[in-house]
């Protein structure tokens, strides 16, 4: 800040001469701030080095200081240079964006030049979301550079000079809102012989004639001006102060994204999509500032998903127009966790509607191109952990087996291959499916599900029993060989391949996400074509060794090494089932998480007795299977568990202490008919907001007391499943989803609560209730007479 | 028979495994919304206090066209429209055709705009202005139920209760008194249609101004 504030002293005290000879009173009869700009100048001259401080804020009584800065002490025909309005507010104060958001209005600046010359629209720096009450704004604090570029005719007078006038008006606001308005001119003259400390590559020879060797300070950009300037120390000190000025400006101005950018309009969202490799999975935050002003409700939260470097923004779309907007760009400001910092880019020619098709042209090569990049990332993740041992089990028994027929191996090869692409045909046309639908899932979506994650957990942790030694699943999994001998093993590869798809989901590998982030822009037979490429990369190595059995006899020879390598083998499948019940601490927290782990117990259990089933007799057999079937009994339960002990982690104990019941139609009616007071609060496991808000918003003591002063019924709907009770509940309400707050006041009329809560918010409501003593004499409600 | 039954479990596991998580993506996906007024649909039903202390519910006046105008005398963008007699001439143009012209207040007490009952009628006396009533929302809860963002914010709900024009009140977004003669005033078109029985041609627009100094 400190530094900051240096550069401010400089650029003033630096900045004053020629500020005097640009200022003509007489110039700006609308300005009323003539006299208190002139004491300020003056204030500024006295104090030096400390003229910032009298500058810092504007005079008294102005709540805004506008002046026009110009980046090139002199100009030269037909090379364009920037100029900018700067707006300097009140501390507490601020002047709009483009769009102003829920109110307000943006500055506007109408130049007055002279013949010839002509100028750009405004160059907006990125606005800040300045909220109000429950309204948003954007706009601009403490100070802001309005950047206009101005372009001068191709002749100009050999020497002499110009005036170019601006009016500008603007809307300054704290709480209340003042209009204002200022008239500025600037003196430039033109470019003439003389030294050029800059003459960088911008004004070089084809500047004409009068831009001689030794023409003066001339136009250009900052880039243009970076070595110092020789003539005279003050001018020099001065150019360095407005290079700064406009390099200060121009880290202001958002940069043009390079990805392309659309919006989907629907009756009620508004969701811009982002493709763009460089947008990782670090990105912390985004925000999307729409040009239009009706596009979304500026106060909205903007719900960010990220998946294989797209971007999503899900943003509430306003009632306030129906039509789609003329231009759907807008800024967008990312957090990268990893850089820190915040970057704004301008989305410019954001197409609006559905995806458009790919052009005919590129198709062809971009399915090929992404068809090869899945090939090899299907080949890749054989090395991933996920898929690694699978892989490695049959080729271990693939060595065992070196001596059997071709055709056999070849077979067994195919099945596995196909096991692998029906696997993946069902998984994609699921998933293709799905997002038609609308809904939002993406490769790897099974992980969105806890039980889906523990069934995987409890897969894998088996197939690492097994491989451990603990038992032994026999041809099914591990034994083509074994199957070859017996002829029955085609189907034990076809499921061997199947379970390497789907532990394949779990894992990414390098290139993949390319490929599948193109496959699912796409119509859904090239989606599927990509996804059957990265099934075939999966299933490769394999299929290869199969089909070339003269590549078999180059791996080592079977022999007790591969014991060992199989027990080896077990651990990184040990370490992906350690990495999946984190995932699931994640999604069921502490509860959930218990229940998961005694499934993992039980498959333990069930692998043991199974092993002693098959290892003993008689009545041995017996205890052993029915201990087996009483694991798988316990894994179910436990697996079920997952699935209804999502809710209660993240409330926890609060729930516990502001006693719910759940919500049924019926039960609202009857209270409602008894005139009683209710809160509803329909919420879902996977709704991060309802659970935040139940635990912030819900779950303290004073909101618990309020609740029981009022003596209301608390009732909760969990909508983690589907229930059309509350799904009705919802639509009446002109709601999609969760979460939604209720608060009948005992008269059938319920108040809805903001979807963000706090403590205050409930209070503020619960308060608005009359007491129970009251109620019982008259039922009208202040908001209801 | 054993392999069978293996292969069997195997398959049912990974059909379990697919069919759950299918279930769980079939569910929907976050999604919420907060309450917004919308063209066509019944507009919200309140009842305020009047700057007489007279309680008047939107009810009262069924089968009738009814304007709401959130004001705050001391916006500049109200000034322009009061200032330049626009809104005046509105008030007394349409309740003279016996349309209900309601003026909304949901500053709240210690901001701008806010006003008694008693300021409130002296400043439509002042003003010479001729709404039907002048209501008092100092919660904002009223303001809140239209998402009124700003002062003035329109909005035209016809006969059958349901909303026909909201937003903005003309295409002039400015403070400037001048542009009053060039604006076209989407609230009187609405007007215009409803009262020859035509269906609202512009039903939405920006609405322009200062914020609605709702409490916080």
């Amino acid at each position: 800040m400190s530094g900051f504030d240096l550069c401010l002293s400089a650029r003033f005290s630096n900045i004053l001469p020629v500020r005097i000879e640009q200022d003509r009173p007489s110039a700006q009869p609308r300005s009323a701030r003539g006299p208190a700009r002139a004491a300020s100048l003056l204030l500024a001259l006295l104090l030096g080095g400390h003229g910032p401080a009298a500058w810092a804020s504007p005079p008294a009584g102005e709540r805004v200081e506008a002046d026009l800065v110009a980046e090139p002490a002199a100009i030269a025909a037909g090379r364009p240079f920037w100029v900018a309005v700067r707006l300097r507010m009140l501390e507490g104060w601020h002047v709009y964006w483009r769009n102003p958001g829920d109110s307000g209005e943006a500055p506007t600046i109408s130049w007055h030049l002279p013949p010839g010359f002509t100028a750009s629209p405004i160059v907006w720096p990125t606005p800040q979301r300045i909220p109000v009450a429950h309204l948003v704004n954007f706009g601009y604090t403490d100070e802001t550079m309005l950047l206009t570029q101005i372009t001068p005719p191709g002749v100009l007078a050999a020497a002499g000079g110009v005036n170019i006038q601006a009016d500008v008006t603007w809307l300054v606001c704290q709480r209340e809102c003042i209009p204002g308005a200022a008239h500025l001119s600037l003196g430039l003259p033109f470019a003439r012989g003389g030294t050029t400390p800059d003459n960088g590559p911008d004004n070089g020879p084809d500047n004409g004639p009068d831009n001689g060797p030794d023409n003066g300070p001339a136009n250009g950009r900052a880039s243009s001006r970076e070595s110092a300037p020789e003539n005279g120390r003050q001018n020099a000190a001065w150019e360095a102060t407005t290079a700064g000025i406009f390099a200060v400006a121009r880290r202001a101005v958002p940069r043009p994204a390079p990805w392309p950018a659309r919006i989907e309009l629907e009756r009620d969202w508004a969701t811009l999509t982002v493709d763009g490799a460089p947008l990782r999975p670090t990105v912390r935050a985004a925000y999307f500032f729409p040009n239009a002003e009706t596009l979304v409700r500026h106060a909205a939260p903007q719900e960010l998903s990220i998946m294989r470097g797209r971007l999503r923004l899900r943003l509430e779309r306003s009632a306030l127009s129906t039509t789609p907007p003329t231009d759907a760009g807008g800024v967008l400001l990312i957090e990268d966790s990893a850089g820190s910092a915040r970057q704004a880019f301008a989305l410019t020619d954001v197409a609006i509607g559905e995806a458009p098709p790919p052009p005919q042209g590129i198709s062809l090569w971009a399915v090929l191109q992404a068809a090869s990049l899945a090939l090899l990332g299907g080949v890749i993740l054989n090395l991933m952990p996920c898929v690694f041992p699978v892989l490695s089990i049959k080729v271990l028994a693939l060595i065992e087996q070196a001596g059997g027929s071709r055709q056999q191996l070849r077979r067994h090869g195919l099945s596995y291959t196909a096991g692998v692409l029906v696997a993946f045909t069902l998984l994609g046309s699921a998933l293709i499916a799905l997002r038609r639908a609308g809904a939002e899932v993406g490769w790897g979506f099974a992980l969105q599900s806890p039980v889906a994650v523990g069934l995987i957990a409890y897969l894998l942790l088996a197939m690492a029993l097994s491989l451990s030694g603990v038992f032994h699943l026999g041809s099914s999994l591990q034994g083509v060989g074994r199957g070859l001998a017996q002829r029955g093993g085609l189907g034990g590869s076809f499921f061997a391949g199947a379970l390497a798809a789907v532990v394949a989901t779990p894992c990414t590998a390098p290139f993949m996400g390319t490929a599948l982030g193109f496959a699912f822009t796409q119509p859904a037979a090239i989606a599927l074509a990509v996804l059957l490429a990265l099934g075939l990369g999966l299933a490769l190595p394999y299929l290869g060794l199969t089909l070339a059995p003269r590549l078999i006899p180059c791996l080592p020879r079977p022999g007790a090494w591969m014991e060992r390598l199989r027990q080896m083998l077990a651990f990184p499948v040990y370490a992906t089932v350690a990495w999946l019940v984190w995932v699931l601490g994640q999604q069921v927290g502490p509860a959930g998480l218990l229940a998961a782990l005694a499934g993992l117990v039980l498959v333990g259990l069930a692998a043991w007795s199974f092993n002693a089933a098959q290892s003993a007799g008689g009545w041995g057999r017996r205890a052993a299977l029915s201990g087996l079937l009483a694991s798988l009994v316990g894994i179910a339960v436990a697996a079920a568990g997952l699935e209804r002990n999502p809710g209660e982690p993240a409330s926890g104990a609060p729930s516990a202490a502001a006693r719910h019941e759940p919500f049924t139609q019926a039960r609202l009616d009857a209270l409602i008919a008894a005139h009683r007071p209710v809160f509803v609060n329909l919420t879902a496991a996977w709704c991060i907001t309802c659970l935040v808000n139940e635990r912030v918003g819900l779950a303290s003591d004073a909101v618990e007391a309020a609740f029981a002063a009022k003596g209301i019924t608390y009732l909760k709907g969990d909508w983690t499943r589907r229930n059309p009770e509350i799904t009705r509940l919802l639509e009446k309400h002109g709601r999609s989803g969760v979460p939604l707050y209720l608060l009948y006041a005992g008269d059938g009329r319920p108040s809805v609560l903001p979807q963000i809560l706090t403590p205050a918010t409930v209070l503020a409501e619960v308060a608005r209730l009359p007491d129970p003593a009251q109620r019982r004499g008259s039922l009208p409600t202040p908001a209801r007479e | 028979m054993q392999l069978v039954a293996r292969r069997t479990v195997l398959a049912a596991s990974l059909a379990g495994a697919a069919a759950i998580a299918l279930d769980v993506a079939l569910a929907p996906t976050i999604a919420y919304q907060a309450p917004q007024a919308r063209i066509g649909e019944p507009a919200p039903a309140f009842a305020l206090s009047d700057s007489n202390g007279k309680s008047v519910s939107l009810a009262d006046f069924k089968g009738k066209t009814i304007v709401l105008e959130w004001t705050n005398h001391d916006c500049p963008y109200v000034r322009k429209h009061y200032g330049g007699n626009n809104m005046q001439r509105l008030q007394k143009k349409w309740t003279a055709q016996g349309v209900v012209w309601l003026t909304l207040i949901s500053s709240a007490p210690g901001t701008e705009g806010y006003v008694s009952g008693e300021e409130a009628n002296k400043l439509t006396l002042a003003r010479g202005a001729a709404p039907s009533h002048v209501l008092l929302d100092p919660k904002g809860e009223v303001g809140r139920a239209y998402g009124a963002q700003t002062t003035p914010h329109m909005y035209v709900i016809k006969g059958d209760g349901s909303l026909a024009y909201m937003g903005g009140i003309d295409d002039k977004p400015t403070t400037r008194l001048d542009d009053l003669k060039t604006a076209k005033n989407f609230v009187d078109a609405a007007l215009t249609e409803l009262a020859q029985g035509q269906s609202v041609s512009r039903t939405t627009a920006r609405p322009y101004g200062c914020s609605v100094k709702y409490s916080s």
